[in-house]
């Protein structure tokens, strides 16, 4: 049991923290500007190589160097949606959907032109994790990104609910001409959906790095389990798509712990269950979890 | 009149880009310059680049015309290669591909596009058994030996380390199925004990749950047969963290300067590995690598970049050899220039090359990585080593022929 939980679960929970985090944008872009962003995952890569890079100048520990990867996907968004996305803002969405699959690739060439193809690691070398009560072992890197992740999670929520702005957010996911109609400026609504989302998807990338490594198809290697994630929780419900993404990542690790004596999947079929959880609530409930916009 | 100018201009420019097509040759490098295998690539890539450079210093090819590498980016995955090999053989109208790197990025490519478009491609690094058989038309080279080979030789190694008890995680492409398959049936026929053999996707952030159950079978070490960049590094570096294993044997994959940076020399100073290399007495190994690193600084040790200068070096002798970029006509001449018999040529002698060919004698290359017989199915034999971390790079302690 306590191999489940130390092997299976604790990574299935940074695993889905991260998935999450990126989540979060994917809902809320989709729910506000009503299209699918498939450069969301290397607005994570993005992120990751800022923080990189802080660490490499400076030689702080890579949790300090977020703001400044944050501020590096923050203006990498809004730099993308000027220049790309709004122009097309009045043609169908599907014209968007494309435009964000060239901006993935841009990005991600700009990243290799500028930090090269190599994959690199933050912290070199390798940590024993903490061990409790004998048995319970957890790396201290997995401590911080999921107690930053609940952080991230309460702070989002308290702004969604109790702030104007977040407010405003959740109108325009509901009905965005009505909110138009009781005056409430989309623009500003939009600036800020791309500056959280960003946000979000560069700490997520900085701690896909601090678990694993840096590489340029970083962020849009986790971009399926991430679409999944948030169509599990529903369109435009970020607090259910950190739900969506927790569980697809729990679930991911989980699979293959052998329950009943036997691997309940092969691991090399772990990255299948994103996919059939995505079809299967597509067919079955598409409103997702917590009933978001339908498709 | 101005119509006249306008029309004479068109005309130069039509004639202008014409001939500047005409001067070039052609040929396609199909390499994975992101993805798992990107840290091996700067100097596979300036090797092909070497080759390239001696060409053109020596006189050029096909009676001057300029020999000229298209380099392409296939991410060692298959898909992507498909589409990098597509745009080399459709749109750059290549001679020949050199590539590609990963065995499922060969494999990939060559079905989809080399074969049915009849293209010779030659793989420098492309160790999968699977090649061997491959219905190819004849198009399909590689100058490194099949890991039928390196399976065993790797079998041998692990037993003569006194560990016969091993766990095997593999990838789930070409290249790890097919010598974790090899190597398997071969240590077993051995004597030895595999306890636990599990297959894993790369890319994944966390190996721990299948390592775990591969370290309560009760291995004594573990084998690795992984891209260092994909997840070999990875699992590494969690079987360390978690005590799950402190003994690791890696294939060429995982040879990688990488795996030493991210985890460490101290921790890698029990973990040896097997993979392709060159001759270990050859006179023109030692004078090709001081040249290489005259031109580049650094980096003739690295893992293929032997292979990478034949490769290339090979494409433009058939080229030279057939007299014309006619495809067939180019994979019909690699053998009789790769092949013995017929004068000897070595790397850097590409001006004796063409004084011999254009004499109409036959020549037969003997490279930097080996003297490149190919067999009737494209392969041919070869030398595999064993490496030990040394500092931050790796040293080969033993070669096997």
């Amino acid at each position: 049991m306590i191999e489940f939980i130390n092997f299976y679960l604790i990574p299935g929970i940074t695993l889905g923290s991260i998935y999450a985090l990126g989540a979060v944008g994917i809902s809320m872009i989709f729910g506000i500007l009503r299209f699918a962003h498939f450069a969301h995952g290397d607005l994570m890569t993005v992120g990751a190589y800022g923080a990189l890079t802080v660490v490499w100048v400076t030689g702080i520990p890579p949790l300090f160097a977020i703001p400044f990867a944050v501020a590096l996907a923050i203006i990498a968004a809004l730099s993308c949606d000027r220049l790309f996305y709004k122009p097309l803002r009045e043609l169908p969405t599907i014209y968007t959907v494309i435009a964000s699959f060239g901006v993935a690739l841009i990005l991600r060439s700009l990243i290799q032109v500028i930090w090269g193809t190599e994959s690199q690691v933050y912290v070199k070398g390798f940590q024993k994790p903490l061990v409790y009560f004998d048995t319970f072992r957890i790396a201290t890197r997995h401590v911080q990104i999921i107690a930053s992740t609940v952080v991230i999670t309460g702070l989002l929520h308290v702004f969604l609910s109790y702030s104007r702005m977040g407010r405003c957010m959740r109108a325009v996911a509901d009905d965005a001409s009505l909110a138009r109609v009781a005056g409430i400026d989309t623009d500003n609504v939009i600036r800020w959906t791309w500056i959280i989302g960003a946000a979000l998807a560069a700490i997520a990338g900085v701690f896909v790095g601090l678990d694993t490594d840096v590489h340029t198809n970083l962020g849009w290697n986790m971009l399926l389990p991430m679409f999944a994630a948030a169509l599990l929780g529903g369109i435009g419900k970020p607090l259910g798509a950190i739900t969506g993404g927790l569980i697809i990542g729990i679930v991911e690790e989980c699979v293959s712990y052998p329950f009943f004596g036997e691997a309940l999947l092969s691991p090399s079929y772990k990255s299948a269950v994103a996919f059939v959880i995505m079809i299967a609530l597509l067919i079955l409930r598409p409103q997702g979890l917590f009933k978001g916009r339908l498709l | 009149m101005k119509q006249t100018v306008l029309a004479s201009a068109v005309l130069a420019i039509a004639l202008a880009s014409g001939t500047a097509a005409a001067e070039e040759v052609k040929v396609g490098a199909l390499m994975g310059i992101t993805g798992p295998l990107a840290n091996f690539i700067p100097p596979i890539l300036n090797a092909a680049r070497l080759a390239e450079k001696d060409v053109n210093d020596g006189g050029g090819i096909l009676g001057g015309e300029k020999f000229s590498l298209v380099v392409v980016d296939g991410q060692a995955a298959a898909q992507p290669s498909v589409d990098a090999a597509s745009k080399l053989v459709n749109l750059e109208n290549v001679a020949a591909i050199m590539g590609g790197l990963s065995s499922g990025a060969t494999i990939a490519s060559a079905n989809a596009v080399s074969i049915p478009n009849g293209v010779l491609q030659l793989s420098p690094t492309s160790t999968s058994p699977a090649m061997t058989d491959m219905e190819d038309n004849d198009f399909l080279f590689r100058i490194v030996p099949s890991d039928n080979y390196q399976g065993q030789v790797l079998a041998k190694m692990v037993l003569e380390e006194n560990l016969n008890k091993v766990a095997v995680a593999y990838v789930n492409n070409d290249y790890g199925v097919g010598i974790a398959g090899t190597f398997k049936a071969a240590y077993e026929s051995l004597g030895g004990t595999v306890t636990a053999f599990e297959k894993h996707e790369d890319k994944k952030n966390s190996y721990r749950g299948e390592l775990a159950s591969m370290a309560s079978s009760g291995a004594e070490a573990l084998v690795v047969i992984a891209y260092a960049g994909g997840s070999g590094a990875k699992i590494v570096k969690q079987s360390l963290e978690n005590g799950f294993f402190d003994r690791f044997v890696g294939t060429d994959g995982l040879r990688d300067d990488l795996l030493i940076e991210q985890i460490g020399a101290d921790a890698l100073a029990t973990t040896f590995f097997s993979a392709p290399t060159s001759p270990d007495d050859n006179p023109v190994g030692d004078v090709f690598h001081a040249r290489f690193d005259e031109e580049f600084g650094e980096g003739s040790d690295k893992p293929f970049v032997d292979q990478s200068y034949d490769a290339t070096m090979l494409i433009a002798l058939a080229i030279e050899k057939a007299g014309t970029t006619d495809r067939t006509k180019v994979r019909d001449a690699l053998r009789e220039v790769a092949n013995a018999p017929g004068e000897e040529i070595g790397p850097g002698d590409w001006k004796k090359a063409v004084a011999l060919l254009a004499d109409g004698k036959d020549i037969n290359y003997e490279g930097v990585s080996g003297s490149h017989e190919f067999d009737d199915k494209g392969d041919v034999a070869g030398f595999i080593g064993k490496f030990v971390v040394d500092g931050d790079s790796y040293k080969q302690t033993a070669i096997f022929k």
